[in-house]
């Protein structure tokens, strides 16, 4: 009789955390981070010139977003190509509930056409991935939130006089849930796909 | 005198040179900017450096490395000339040293060719002609 009451014990507790395991894993509760972005959600414009409200428009869905301005040669392109590479591995992997976004934190040069260029060039598939752009003041509101730093510097003038700058910035690509929570960062330039796409993967569907 | 002169850059020309390696350049719309990377390789027992790239594409072609901090930030600076020690590969590579190419007179489409000029403190000039391509693979 004890030893039935045992075996249902233990085949009680095992199956509690078999449960707690799927779904702590499902839910992505291993992951490092979970607070809310705190943003506004404001209006900006994408390539197209066509508005998102931002996050508002990407909430129900998992977002990868990095910060980039188009005038950068070297690490903006890099990380580009890095959510270039994920957003084809998801594909491949038939997981469709993820976006990605680029946002542009030199908003005076980067208008929406200007965007386009950049991810036509590097024949992007706008179908899940926006480059988005917007009022200077509003997406300074939002970079504070995310904690991206971006300051212009680094000036050379060119022979007809016009000045050329660049910018120091963070380099990041920042994983945020459905429901609109920062849930991992990592560097944008040089990165661990695998690792990205595995987090997304635990998040789920 | 000219016959020496002559000479002299005949010798040059066949003197062993430090080797570009690897050479390939980023797409990019006109008007804006890209960088050139390749690998110098030194394969003669004299040290040598580069300190200058020309190029018609660009309003402004400089020697430019880019610099990752602990906080995670990214910044460029010029850099005036890079030495290449006698035996050794110098990688310019994305997100270390490149040739940044500012303000494109036209757009770099994929494999297309540009012609660039190397100068070299000991080499002289080198010219050589990069394809534009997209990146590998992380």
């Amino acid at each position: 009789m004890r030893s039935k009451t045992n075996r249902n014990t233990i085949f009680f507790i095992t199956t509690l955390l078999f449960y707690y395991l799927l779904f702590s894993h499902g839910c992505g509760k291993n992951l490092p981070e979970d607070r809310p972005s705190g943003i506004k959600s404001v209006p900006l414009l994408n390539q197209d010139s066509s508005i998102v409200d931002f996050p508002d428009d990407f909430k129900g869905k998992i977002l990868l977003i990095t910060f980039i301005y188009t005038n950068c040669p070297d690490i903006c392109p890099m990380t580009t190509h890095n959510m270039q590479l994920m957003q084809t591995q998801l594909k491949k992997d038939n997981i469709n509930y993820v976006r990605f976004a680029e946002l542009s934190f030199d908003p005076v040069r980067d208008a929406p056409h200007i965007l386009k260029e950049f991810g036509d060039i590097r024949n992007i598939d706008y179908k899940n991935f926006t480059f988005l752009t917007g009022k200077e003041q509003e997406i300074k509101n939002i970079l504070n939130k995310m904690n991206i730093l971006a300051i212009p510097g680094d000036t050379t003038k060119i022979k007809n006089g016009s000045v050329v700058y660049f910018y120091t910035h963070t380099d990041r690509i920042t994983l945020i849930d459905k429901e609109g929570k920062i849930r991992n960062e990592y560097r944008g330039s040089k990165t661990n796909i695998e690792k990205i796409i595995n987090d997304i993967k635990t998040l789920g569907d | 005198m000219l016959l020496l002169l002559s000479l002299l850059t005949l010798l040059n020309s066949f003197s062993p040179k430090v080797k570009i390696e690897n050479v390939w350049v980023r797409p990019a719309a006109k008007g804006m900017n890209s960088a050139l990377y390749f690998n110098l390789n030194n394969v003669t027992t004299k040290a040598d450096a580069l300190y200058k790239v020309n190029s018609k594409v660009s309003k402004l072609v400089q020697l430019h490395a880019t610099v990752t901090k602990d906080d995670g930030t990214t910044s460029m600076k010029e850099i005036k000339q890079i030495a290449v020690p006698a035996n050794s590969i110098i990688k310019f590579e994305p997100g270390g040293y490149h040739v940044m190419l500012i303000n494109l007179k036209k757009k770099l489409k994929v494999n297309s060719k540009i012609e660039f000029i190397f100068y070299f403190r000991t080499g002289g000039k080198v010219k050589i002609k990069a394809t534009v391509r997209s990146e590998k693979s992380n």
